[in-house]
């Protein structure tokens, strides 16, 4: 078998790599700029919240941190990420295994149709090293990280599309944790959810950062004051994604510098008191 | 006077619709009265005697059966090939669609040429003479198109998300394909193999010159000269030869058999289908 390549595993990160890193990206589809020149940095262990009004390439953004996008070759992406350092998109990288490295959650959970049990092995038992009696346990720590286990411990071999979708959607974050990602992008990952599972997520992100590195893609203002520690907000410029400001998350709540983050925070306002035409 | 013109409308699509039901009707009703009074515990059981005006249709059932399956054997495979090559690595390459049009070509190939080439192929350049497995690979053959784009609808009409949370848990291609492509699109391969096999049970030219007899074989020895009976040559043979009653009885008897097998096929691949689609939602 073919030996792979692989992105060097730092057992420390120096202090002046941090930890996910894009430099000068460019993200095109069939000819349509989607994102333009963006710049961003992400430290270990924070919470970097990316906001921004829709089809402003957020996703696109959160999907070119982990070369997702390449599945739908219309894609190209120009500049470079890198993560402790190393471009993700030199060629000698191997892109499965570095999505390994960088887990992702989706707006909608996915799970298999398949148990409990084995949605949390789903991934992690194609990774070598994880022997069949370790099974119990990795699924035991996934599900526990993702505070999940009390709620399922009894039924971890009944179908694991019986859950609700809060349930579904931890159920997705442990099948990540599982597989043992330094960092974890999120896309949107409440908006499905009613307002508690919502609060179960934000909990078990500001939890989880303590161990790995987040990158939450949100749309709720609220939800970003609550669990990031830094802010992008992304707006769209002549059909492209582009940053418009970066910051403390604190500091661009309470004083965006741009106008165009001050009307989007003013129409998220204007959105939250009027009531939603229904 | 618009509302004329679609009343006449309505009128003959209904004549159409109810012209193609009755067709239908008109047949398996003529095949069922007649053929009902052979139908027989030894009919299934018995060999054929006196030139198929007695006895009953053993060896031409167990004939066609093996003919089948063969084409199963041999179809499944390349099919599952075919259709993970089209559907998944070639899902966004140029030569896909050129490919799928020579698929639809194949499936226009009338069943005739299917046999001359069994013939020149494997009757006479491999020596095999008549044999089991030369109409079973041709059968397969024929069913082919079929089988591999119901497969390739079933695995292009596979929710992205699947495809996109197990590639965002590091599976590489061909763990994505053995843990999710492939299970989730079985039931394609399922039904287009039964509902192939329902079209393959009943043909008669690819077989007639390659892998069957009338009379005087039963289970096949070996692949060189070992010809089987079956269901559909049996009535060609008997139908040239009806104004005999008795025969006639048998010929609409091995009608109705194979009928009957034609609509169980089909009729397997329902609650399948539907078995595994349940399964997906709540195992």
């Amino acid at each position: 078998m073919k030996k792979r390549t692989t992105l060097e595993q730092p057992v420390m990160t120096t202090p002046d790599h941090p930890v996910l890193e894009a430099r000068n990206l460019t993200v095109t589809a069939g000819g349509k700029t989607i994102l333009r020149d963006i710049g961003f940095t992400v430290q270990r262990h924070q919470v970097v919240g990316i906001i921004g009004a829709s089809g402003a390439g957020k996703s696109t953004l959160l999907k070119s941190f982990n070369r997702l996008l390449e599945l739908n070759p219309q894609f190209r992406v120009q500049g470079d990420v890198r993560l402790s350092g190393q471009s993700i998109y030199a060629p000698e990288v191997d892109a499965d295994e570095l999505r390994a490295r960088i887990g992702i959650i989706f707006q909608q959970p996915v799970v298999f149709p398949k148990s409990i049990f084995q949605n949390v092995l789903f991934g992690t038992r194609h990774h070598d090293k994880v022997l069949r009696r370790e099974w119990p346990d990795v699924v035991e720590r996934a599900l526990g990280e993702a505070s999940l286990w009390n709620e399922v411990k009894d039924r971890l071999h009944e179908s694991a599309l019986r859950l609700s979708v809060g349930q579904q959607q931890r159920l997705c974050l442990a099948r990540t944790l599982a597989v043992d990602p330094e960092v974890i992008l999120m896309d949107e990952p409440t908006s499905a959810l009613d307002p508690k599972s919502t609060e179960a997520i934000e909990e078990l992100i500001l939890r989880l950062k303590t161990t790995r590195t987040i990158v939450l893609v949100t749309h709720n203002l609220g939800q970003a004051r609550r669990v990031a520690d830094w802010l992008t907000c992304l707006s769209v410029r002549d059909g492209a994604g582009e940053i418009a400001e970066s910051g403390c998350c604190a500091d661009i709540l309470t004083n965006p510098k741009s106008d165009e983050v001050a009307d989007f925070f003013l129409s998220r306002k204007r959105l939250a008191v009027t009531p939603s035409p229904m | 006077m618009r509302k004329w013109k679609n009343n006449v409308f309505v009128a003959v699509t209904g004549a159409c619709a109810l012209l193609s039901c009755g067709v239908l009707l008109l047949i398996v009703g003529a095949i069922f009265f007649r053929g009902l009074p052979a139908i027989s515990w030894n009919f299934f059981t018995e060999q054929i005697r006196l030139v198929g005006a007695a006895g009953g249709i053993f060896y031409n059932l167990v004939g066609t059966l093996i003919l089948i399956s063969t084409a199963l054997v041999v179809c499944t495979p390349v099919a599952l090939g075919v259709g993970l090559l089209c559907g998944v690595y070639g899902r966004h390459s140029r030569w896909r669609e050129r490919f799928m049009v020579l698929l639809h070509l194949l499936n226009g190939v009338p069943s005739i040429l299917f046999g001359i080439l069994g013939l020149i192929v494997f009757v006479k350049f491999f020596g095999w003479g008549k044999s089991w497995l030369s109409g079973g690979i041709l059968l397969g053959a024929m069913i082919l198109p079929t089988v591999t784009i119901a497969l390739i609808e079933r695995i292009e009409s596979l929710p992205a998300k699947y495809l996109e949370a197990a590639a965002g848990l590091g599976l590489n291609t061909s763990q994505i394909i053995w843990s999710v492509i492939v299970p989730q699109s079985l039931n394609g391969l399922i039904t287009g193999s039964l509902l192939g096999l329902a079209r393959a049970a009943g043909e008669t030219a690819p077989i007639m010159f390659t892998a069957t007899i009338f009379a005087g074989a039963t289970l096949p020895h070996g692949i060189k000269e070992s010809p089987v009976l079956s269901l559909p040559y049996h009535i060609f043979v008997l139908a040239q030869d009806s104004f005999d009653p008795s025969v006639g009885e048998k010929l609409w008897g091995t009608a109705l058999v194979m009928v009957g097998m034609v609509v169980l096929l089909s009729l397997i691949a329902l609650p399948m289908r539907l078995r595994i689609h349940e399964e997906a939602y709540h195992p």
